[in-house]
C-alpha cells in the first residue's frame, strides 16, 4: 500500500484531494455508450434472448390448461433481455464493476459522467447531474402521460358512443388497464421525478444528490420500462384494469407479463430514487438549514419517498408471484390450487392506497411551495403543514382495506380501516387550512402557476368531499365498483395531483428551461382543461349515483346522457392539455428568457444563476433564517394593539 | 494510506467519514425496502396456509375430488408432500457462520488488521458459495414441483428469494475481497465492509424467517374449507 | 382575529365585555370579514339542492327498494349537508381572494408585500377542533350505520326465530364468466337466472363464483358483495318493495363484464309461491 508515493492530487472545491490511479480519458468506457448504445444492447440482446428461447423450448411444453406455453417463455426471456440489454448499453453496469475490480473513478471520471462540457449530448447519457436527471424525468413523464391521456380519449369514445362499438371488449379492457397503470405510474413520478430532483437538492444547498449514479440508474430503468408497458398492447393488452385483480389476469394473454416486468422493474427505480431522495434530504441540507427552516416542498417529496419506499415492494411481490403463477405454474392466486384472491388484493392495496398519497403529498406542497411567492406573505402555520403531511404517512400504511369493503375478505375488519380511513381526513384537513390560512389578505399576483393552485385546492375539496363517501362502508356499498369511484380519484388524482402538478412545472421552468413559460397560452390550456374536467367527472359523478358500474363499454340506455356529456368534457380537456404541452414545447424553444429569480423568491433555489451551473452554487449556501420570510406588519395587529391599549388605559383611569 | 489525514473522497472531496454516514443511511433505507418485500412473502406464505383454499394448501398425495374438476379451469391431481425441515436451518446456519466472518473481517479493517480482513472477508465469500449451492440443492430436490398447490409454491418462493439474497452477497463479497486485496479497505476506511456486514445480518434474518414459516406452519389450521364453485364443505 | 400572546394580563378590566369579545367584534368589523360569512352562507345556499339532487340521481329506477337502501341514501344525504359548510367556506375564501382582497398581474414580482400572517392561533384551533369533530360524527355515524346495515343483512337468519317472523330464504348466488346463476336450496335446488324475491321476508345470500372474482350487485336494494372463487361471501336483504330491479356485476371479470347484468323480481308472497311451483321448486313453507 505504498500507493501515496505517486498519488495524484486534483483541486475540488478548493482543496487538494488525492486521486485514485486514472486509466485512459476520463469517463473511461463510458466515453462510448449513450442512448443509441442503450438501444443497440436493448434490442440486440431482447432479440438473441427471444430467439434463443424459442430454439430452447419445447415445442409440446403446456401449462395446466393446456395453452402452448413457448409465447409465454419468448416474451418473458425478450422483456429480460430488453432490460439487461439497456442498462448494459447506457452503461449502467461499469460503475458496479469498476468498484469490485477496485478500478474506483476519479474525479475527472465523475465530472464526466455528471455531462461537463458534453453539451446537450448528456441528456442522451447515463449523466449523474440532477439537474440533466430531472430533465430526463420531466420528457419521460410527459410521454408516459400523453400515452395515456391518448388512451384516455379513445375510451370516452367508445363510452360516447353508446349506439355503436368502436372497439372490440378485449381491445377496450386493454386500454382502460393501459390506461390506468401509465396514468399511475406518470402520476408517481411526475413531480418526484422533475421537480424532485431538478429542484430538491438546489432548495436544500446541495450540490448534487447523495447518489448521483443511482440517480442515472432510476430514470433510465424508468425508460427502460416504458417500451414494456406499450408492448403489452401488441401482446393481447393488459385486460384486467389497472389492478389486475387475480385470478383474472391469468386468464389474460401474455402481454400481462408486459404489465408484470413494468412494475417489477418500476418498483427498483422507486426504491432507489426514494432512498436517493431521503438521504439527500437527510444528510445534505446546507449549514442552518433546520427543519424548521426546510421548505414544505422538501418535505412533501420526503414523505413521498418514505411512503413508496416502504409501500412499492408490496406491489412488486403481488406482480412477481402473479409471474410465477403465470410463467412456472405456482398456485399464489390460483383458488383451485390452494391460491387466495384476497392475497392478491391485500398485497396490491398495501401499495395502493399509500400510493394515491405519493400522489397527492407533492402535489400539495408544491402547490404551498409556490403559494407564498405569489401571495408575498408567509406560509400560514408552517407547523400544521408538517403535520399534517406526517399525519397522512403515518395513517397512509393502515388503510388499505377500504379498497376492500366488499370483497368480503374479513366483514369484522371494516370497522377499524373505516375509522382509519375517515381519520386521515383531519391531516389532510390540516393541508387545506394552511391553503387557505395563506391566501387569507393575500394580494394575489394571478399568474399562472398560482392559478393553478386555485384550481388544485377547488377540486381537492370536490375530491375530499366524495372520498367521505366511499370511505365509509354503508355509502361504499352503493358505490364501490361504479363510476362514482372513477369520478372521485380523478378528481384527487387528476384534480389535484395533474393540476398541482401543472403549477409545479409553470413555477420552475424558468430555472429548469431558463425561459418563462408563455403565460397566455398556458392559462388558456390551464382553464379550458379544467372547465372540461369538470364537465367530464362530475357527470361521470352522475352516471356513477345512477347506478352505472366501472370499466364497462356498454350500458342500460339511463345512463347515455351523462355519458355524452361526459366524452364532450373529455374532448374539452384533451384540447386543453394539448394547448398546455404546446405552451411547454414552444416556451422551452423559444420563450422569454428568464432572469434568474423572476418570481423573486427566497427560497434557495432561486439564489443561484440560470442556466445553473454543474456545481449549483459556487460557494455552498447558509440558511440564516425561515422560509417564506415574505410580508410586511400586519396593520390589524397594531389596531387590536390600540385596542388593548384603550382597553387598559380605561381600567387605569377609573 | 498510512497517512494521519482521514482520507476524503476523490469525486467530492468531503471527508470518507460523511460519505460513510450516507452510505449507511442508504444501506438502512434500502433494507426497508427488502424487509418490506420479505414481508410480503411472509403474509402470502402465512395467509395461504391459514385459509387452505379449496383444500389446495399442501394435499398430501391426495388427488382431487369429482367436485374440484367440475369446473371451468382445468386442472392436475396434485400429490405434495411436505419439505424436510432441517435444511432450512441448516442452510441457515451457513449463512450465519458467513455473516460471522465477515463481521470478523469488518473488526479486523478497523483496527488495523489487514491479514484479518483479507480472511474474514475471503471465508465469509468462499462460505457464501457453499450456502448458495446447498440452497440450489434443497431447491432442486423438494418432494413437490411449483404446481403442487400453494404450499410448494410458497416454500419455492421463499428459497428463492433466498437465492436472490445470495447472489447479492456473494456480487458485493467478491468486491470487497478485491477491494481488501488491493488495500482500498483499511484501518481509515472500513465503511464499505461495515455495510456488507449489516446487510448481510439483515439477511440472515430473512433465512430466519423462512426457517420459522416452514417449521411452525405446515399443516393447514383450516380443515373444512368451501369446495371450489360450490357452497360446499370438504 | 390576532396572536394570543397580545392579550393583556388584565384580571380586573372593568368592561362588560371581556377583551376576547372586543377583539372578535372588532374581527367582525373588517371589512373582509362580514362579506367571507355572507358569501360562505351564500355558496352554502347554492349547495344545498346537492343533497336531495343526489338522491333523485340514485332514485332514478326506483331505489330505495329495501331498509338496507334507504339506511345508504340516508347516509348520503347526511354527509353531504355536514360538508357543505366547510366546502362552501373553502370555496368563499377561494372567491374572495381573486375578487376580495386585491389582486395584481404584470411580469414584476409586486412591490408590495401582503401581511405577514405566520399563524392565528384562535383560527388554527377552531379549524382543528371542527374538523376533529366532523371526522368523529363520520366515524360515529359510519360505525352505527354498518352494525344496522350488518343486522339488516348477516342478521336477517336469527330474525325468522322471532315470534310472527315470516321464514328466511336462502339463496345461493353464483357467478360465472359472464351470467348469474341463483339457487333455491330450500325448494329442491331450483335454478333461475333472474333473480325472484318475495317482498318483506329477509333473504340470505351465499355468493361465491366459478372462475375470476365477479360482484353481486343487487343495485336498488343497496346490496353489495363480490364473488369470489374459493371462498363463500354472505349477505343478506328484506326487499320492500315490489318491481322489476338490476343485478350488475361490480368487478371487472373479463371480455363481457358490461353484459353481465339480469333483472330482480320482487313479488308478493303469492306471486313467489306460484312462481317456485311453476318452475318445478317445492312450496315454501
Ligand atoms: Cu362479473
Amino acid at each position: 500500500m505504498s500507493v501515496d508515493t505517486a498519488v495524484e492530487t486534483k483541486t475540488v472545491f478548493g482543496a487538494e484531494v488525492p486521486q485514485p490511479p486514472q486509466h485512459g480519458a476520463a469517463g473511461g468506457v463510458m466515453r462510448g455508450l449513450n442512448f443509441g448504445t442503450g438501444l443497440i444492447g436493448g434490442i440486440g440482446l431482447a432479440a438473441v434472448a427471444g430467439w434463443v428461447t424459442a430454439i430452447l423450448t419445447p415445442s409440446s411444453a403446456s401449462n395446466a390448461s393446456f395453452a402452448p406455453m413457448e409465447p409465454t417463455y419468448v416474451y418473458l426471456a425478450v422483456l429480460l433481455g430488453w432490460v439487461v440489454g439497456f442498462m448494459l448499453g447506457m452503461g449502467a453496469f461499469v460503475g458496479p464493476l469498476r468498484w469490485v475490480v477496485g478500478r474506483d473513478i476519479t474525479h475527472a471520471d465523475a465530472e464526466y459522467m455528471a455531462g461537463k462540457d458534453l453539451g446537450r449530448k448528456r441528456y442522451w447519457k447515463y449523466t449523474t447531474d440532477h439537474k440533466v436527471v430531472g430533465i430526463q424525468y420531466l420528457v419521460v413523464t410527459l410521454f408516459i402521460l400523453g400515452f395515456a391521456g391518448l388512451l384516455a380519449m379513445l375510451i370516452r369514445t367508445e363510452l360516447g358512443m353508446t349506439w355503436t362499438s368502436l372497439f372490440t371488449p378485449s381491445f377496450y379492457n386493454s386500454m382502460i388497464g393501459t390506461h390506468g397503470i401509465a396514468m399511475i405510474i406518470g402520476m408517481i413520478v411526475v413531480i418526484s421525478g422533475p421537480l424532485g430532483n431538478f429542484i430538491v437538492p438546489m432548495m436544500i444547498g446541495a450540490r448534487d444528490m447523495a447518489y448521483p449514479r443511482l440517480n442515472a440508474l432510476s430514470v433510465w430503468l424508468l425508460v427502460a420500462a416504458v417500451p414494456m408497458l406499450v408492448s403489452s398492447m401488441f401482446m393481447g393488452g393488459i385486460q384486467d384494469g389497472w389492478s389486475v385483480y387475480q385470478p383474472l389476469a391469468s386468464q389474460a394473454p401474455v402481454g400481462m407479463l408486459g404489465y408484470q416486468m413494468t412494475i417489477i422493474i418500476f418498483a427498483i427505480s422507486t426504491a432507489i430514487a426514494s432512498v436517493n431522495l431521503m438521504t439527500t434530504i437527510l444528510t445534505m441540507r446546507a449549514k442552518g438549514m433546520t427543519w424548521s427552516r426546510t421548505p414544505i416542498f422538501v418535505y412533501g417529496i420526503f414523505a413521498a419517498s418514505v411512503m413508496g419506499l416502504y409501500a412499492f415492494p408490496f406491489f412488486q411481490y403481488a406482480q412477481i408471484l402473479g409471474l410465477t403463477d403465470r410463467v412456472f405454474s405456482t398456485s399464489f392466486f390460483d383458488p383451485l390450487n390452494g391460491g387466495s384472491v384476497w392475497l392478491y388484493e391485500n398485497l396490491f392495496w398495501l401499495l395502493g392506497h399509500p400510493e394515491v398519497y405519493v400522489i397527492l403529498i407533492p402535489s400539495m406542497a408544491v402547490a404551498l411551495e409556490l403559494m407564498p411567492v405569489f401571495l408575498r406573505k408567509p406560509l400560514f402555520s408552517f407547523n400544521f403543514a408538517v403535520a399534517g403531511i406526517v399525519g397522512v404517512v403515518a395513517l397512509s400504511g393502515l388503510v388499505w382495506a377500504h379498497h376492500m369493503y366488499m370483497t368480503g375478505w374479513a366483514p369484522a375488519a371494516n370497522y377499524p380501516f373505516m375509522l382509519s380511513t375517515e381519520m386521515i381526513s383531519i391531516p389532510v384537513g390540516f393541508l387545506v387550512l394552511v391553503a387557505i390560512g395563506t391566501f387569507w389578505r393575500g394580494t394575489a399576483w394571478t399568474r399562472l402557476p398560482l392559478m393553478a393552485v386555485y384550481a388544485v385546492i377547488f377540486n381537492k375539496m370536490i375530491g375530499g368531499v366524495t372520498g367521505v363517501y366511499l370511505s365509509d362502508v354503508p355509502a361504499d356499498q352503493y358505490f364501490h365498483g361504479s363510476m362514482f369511484v372513477v369520478a372521485h380519484f380523478h378528481f384527487m388524482l387528476m384534480g389535484a395531483g395533474l393540476f398541482g402538478a401543472m403549477a409545479g412545472i409553470a413555477f420552475f421552468f424558468p430555472k429548469m428551461t431558463g425561459r418563462i413559460l408563455d403565460e397566455r397560452v398556458g392559462s388558456i390550456g390551464l382553464w379550458t382543461a379544467f372547465i372540461g374536467f369538470q364537465i367530464t367527472f362530475i357527470s361521470m359523478f352522475v352516471a356513477g349515483l345512477q347506478g352505472q358500474p366501472r370499466r364497462v363499454l356498454d350500458f342500460d340506455d339511463q345512463f347515455n346522457l351523462s355519458n355524452w356529456i361526459s366524452t364532450i368534457g373529455a374532448y374539452i380537456i384533451g384540447i386543453g392539455m394539448l394547448i398546455f404541452l404546446s405552451a411547454i414545447i414552444t416556451s422551452w424553444r423559444s420563450g422569454v428568457i428568464a432572469s434568474s429569480n423572476p418570481w423573486g423568491s427566497k427560497s434557495l433555489e432561486w439564489q443561484t444563476e440560470t442556466p445553473v451551473p454543474l456545481e449549483n452554487f459556487p460557494v455552498l449556501p447558509v440558511v440564516t433564517e425561515r422560509p417564506y420570510n415574505y410580508g410586511v406588519p400586519d396593520p390589524y395587529e397594531a389596531e387590536l394593539e390600540s385596542i388593548d391599549e384603550d382597553l387598559t388605559e380605561k381600567a387605569g383611569t377609573k | 494510506m498510512s497517512t494521519s489525514t482521514l482520507p476524503v473522497s476523490p469525486t467530492t472531496g468531503e471527508p470518507i467519514t460523511t460519505i460513510a454516514r450516507r452510505a449507511r443511511l442508504g444501506l438502512w433505507l434500502l433494507i426497508v425496502a427488502d424487509v418490506a418485500g420479505t414481508i410480503a412473502l411472509v403474509i402470502s406464505y402465512s395467509y395461504l396456509w391459514s385459509l387452505n383454499v379449496n383444500g389446495g394448501w399442501a394435499p398430501p398425495g391426495a388427488t382431487l375430488t369429482a367436485n374440484q374438476t367440475n369446473s371451468t379451469l382445468p386442472t392436475t391431481p396434485s400429490t405434495a408432500t411436505f419439505a424436510v425441515e432441517w435444511p432450512f436451518w441448516a442452510i441457515l446456519f451457513v449463512v450465519v457462520v458467513a455473516t460471522a466472518l465477515m463481521w470478523f473481517g469488518y473488526r479486523s479493517a478497523r483496527s488495523g488488521n489487514h491479514a484479518g480482513l483479507m480472511v474474514g472477508a475471503g471465508l465469509s465469500f468462499l462460505v457464501t458459495v457453499a450456502a448458495l449451492i446447498f440452497q440450489w440443492i434443497q431447491m432442486s430436490t423438494f418432494p413437490f414441483d411449483a404446481g403442487d398447490g400453494a404450499y410448494a409454491s410458497a416454500v419455492l418462493l421463499l428459497c428463492a428469494s433466498n437465492i436472490f439474497h445470495l447472489f447479492l452477497l456473494l456480487f458485493i463479497g467478491m468486491g470487497i475481497f478485491m477491494r481488501a486485496r488491493k488495500g482500498l479497505i483499511d484501518k481509515t476506511n472500513w465503511y464499505q465492509a461495515q455495510l456488507l456486514s449489516y446487510y448481510m445480518t439483515w439477511v440472515c434474518i430473512a433465512f430466519l424467517l423462512g426457517a420459522i414459516l416452514t417449521t411452525f406452519m405446515v399443516e393447514s389450521p383450516n380443515t373444512d374449507p368451501a369446495i371450489f364453485g360450490t357452497f360446499k364443505q370438504q | 382575529m390576532s396572536a394570543d400572546t397580545l392579550i393583556p394580563e388584565e384580571p380586573e378590566a372593568p368592561t362588560n365585555r371581556p377583551p376576547s369579545m372586543e377583539r372578535v367584534r372588532s374581527w367582525l368589523q373588517r371589512p373582509y370579514a362580514r362579506k367571507i360569512l355572507i358569501l360562505t352562507v351564500v355558496i352554502g345556499f347554492l349547495l344545498l339542492p346537492l343533497a336531495w339532487l343526489l338522491l333523485a340521481a340514485m332514485n332514478q329506477t326506483g331505489a330505495p327498494a329495501s331498509e338496507i337502501m334507504k339506511d345508504i341514501e340516508q347516509t348520503v344525504f347526511v354527509f353531504t349537508l355536514v360538508s357543505i359548510p366547510i366546502t362552501a367556506f373553502v370555496f368563499a375564501v377561494l372567491v374572495y381572494s381573486l375578487i376580495g382582497w386585491r389582486q395584481i398581474s404584470g411580469d414584476e414580482p409586486p412591490m408590495q408585500d401582503s401581511p405577514a400572517i405566520r399563524t392565528n392561533t384562535i383560527g388554527v384551533i377552531l379549524w382543528t377542533v371542527a374538523s376533529s369533530l366532523l371526522a368523529m360524527f363520520l366515524v360515529v355515524w359510519g360505525l352505527v350505520e354498518l352494525a344496522q346495515i350488518t343486522a339488516n343483512s348477516y342478521g336477517s337468519i336469527s330474525a325468522d326465530e322471532q315470534p310472527g317472523q315470516k321464514s328466511s330464504e336462502i339463496i345461493n348466488v353464483t357467478g360465472q364468466q359472464w351470467v348469474w346463476t341463483f339457487e333455491y336450496p330450500e325448494h329442491n335446488g331450483l335454478t333461475s337466472d333472474i333473480l325472484y324475491l318475495p317482498l318483506d321476508r329477509p333473504v340470505y345470500f351465499n355468493v361465491t363464483s366459478k372462475d375470476v372474482i365477479h360482484n353481486f350487485w343487487a343495485v336498488e336494494l343497496g346490496v353489495k358483495i363480490d364473488a369470489n372463487p374459493g371462498a363463500i361471501t354472505q349477505t343478506g336483504v328484506t326487499a320492500n318493495k315490489l318491481g322489476t330491479f338490476n343485478v350488475r356485476c361490480a368487478e371487472l371479470c373479463g371480455m363481457h363484464h358490461a353484459f353481465m347484468q339480469t333483472q330482480i323480481q320482487v313479488l308478493e308472497q303469492d306471486a313467489f309461491d306460484s312462481w317456485v311451483r311453476e318452475s318445478g321448486g317445492k312450496k315454501t313453507s
